[in-house]
């Protein structure tokens, strides 16, 4: 790799850039073709690269990730591979429509509430009219106001029947919607399964290199390497791997960067 | 929806056999359950269940919730607030009673 930051430029198989300040992240990015403050000439990171290229003491992986990465690194396939790809084909292919029934929910309660309202007024009327003509009073203009009430509540209730009828289109074609998400929930749960699978079979076909790796560790290891720490995994597997990329080294297991490349053997990048 | 329950092996079994053979009838399945539409071929689904394997087999008519008819405005916002909170793990009546959210235990004892 050739590494240049701040007028540097260091090559090697190893680089030992503890003293310059540089950053994890900014070492990592680089090594992935980000721009940073780094430049880096290396081999282009493969998919293990995530898992297995920036090696630190807080770091999160377990060792059927680790090793999923590391059998992959190294051209393994699994038996699921193509059902896989499959899968995300058909998933990708799928369209779900948004289709919300709210607005005419909504429709159909604001026009029920006016019908209800028109209801009362018309019955209010009718009632004073009653009232009216019982006392022999003059009754036309309230006579007109009913008239016009039972006109708008015959109006309001076309309206409400359009709006239940378009609710229920609404809901009709919310139902067949919710065809494509069922679909949806099934493909995803069938590639969550298959994806299991498949780490499951490549961690089984590297448990034994695992093994040894973490047996022939130069730092304490526990006696059942499927409990080791993430620091630990992250080692063996990158040293079951077949990594091109540099490997961004922040973790004190070795007596110097260049016993970790040998170890790994990968191209190290220690900082 | 005529939503259809089993509750014995036998009539899960013959729901799902019935959902085999008549899958337009069949709106949705869900384990031992399913919803058929509301036409008089699901009611005959369902019926037939039912006359097979008695309590084994609940059927119950279903309508879509409109709850800007069907519920107070109080629990709408309430349950929106509630979906909105800030911090996932507080439960419903600590939640309400800090603002003026209806009590969970009223709004067990209000019918719709």
């Amino acid at each position: 790799m050739r590494v240049a930051y701040a007028g540097t430029v260091r090559e090697g198989r190893v680089v030992d850039a503890r003293e310059s300040g540089l950053s994890r992240a900014d070492a990592v990015g680089a090594i992935r073709g980000e721009p940073t403050a780094i430049a880096v000439e290396a081999p282009d990171p493969g998919p293990a690269h995530e898992w297995l290229g920036d090696i630190h003491p807080e770091m999160c992986v377990s060792v059927r990730q680790g090793l999923t990465a590391a059998a992959r690194s190294r051209g393994r396939t699994a038996t699921q591979d193509d059902r896989i790809a499959e899968t995300e084909s058909a998933l990708a292919e799928l369209t779900v429509p948004e289709v919300s029934t709210r607005t005419a929910r909504v429709d159909v309660a604001e026009r029920t509430n006016e019908v209800d309202h028109l209801d009362e007024r018309v019955a209010e009327l009718r009632g004073r009219v009653r009232a009216l003509r019982a006392r022999n009073v003059e009754t036309d203009e309230a006579e007109a106001e009913l008239a016009a009430a039972m006109r708008d509540l015959t109006e309001a209730e076309t309206e409400l029947i359009a709006a239940r009828e378009r609710h229920d289109a609404a809901t009709e074609a919310a139902r067949a919607a919710r065809d494509a998400r069922e679909r949806r929930m099934e493909l995803e749960d069938r590639l969550a399964n298959l994806r299991r699978a498949a780490r499951d079979d490549l961690t089984d076909e590297t448990a034994d290199e695992y093994r040894d790796a973490v047996e022939a560790a130069p730092w304490p290891t526990p006696t059942d390497p499927f409990e080791a720490g993430a620091v630990t995994v992250a080692l063996a597997a990158a040293r079951v791997a077949d990594l091109q990329a540099p490997v961004v080294l922040s973790v004190d297991r070795f007596a110097d960067p260049t016993t970790a490349a040998d170890w790994i053997d990968a191209e190290v990048f220690r900082l | 929806m005529l939503l259809v329950v089993t509750y014995s092996r036998a009539a899960r079994q013959t729901l799902r056999n019935a959902c085999e053979a008549h899958q337009e009838t069949v709106v949705r399945r869900f384990g031992r359950a399913a919803l058929f539409e509301e036409t008089e071929f699901g009611a005959f689904l369902a019926l037939r269940l039912r006359a097979e394997y008695g309590v084994d087999v609940q059927v119950e008519r279903t309508a879509p919730l409109n709850e800007f008819e069907a519920v107070p405005d109080g629990v709408r916002a309430a349950a929106q607030s509630y979906a909105d909170r800030e911090h996932a793990s507080t439960p419903y009546a600590k939640f309400a009673s800090g603002d003026d959210h209806p009590d969970p235990a009223v709004m067990k004892d209000r019918e719709l």
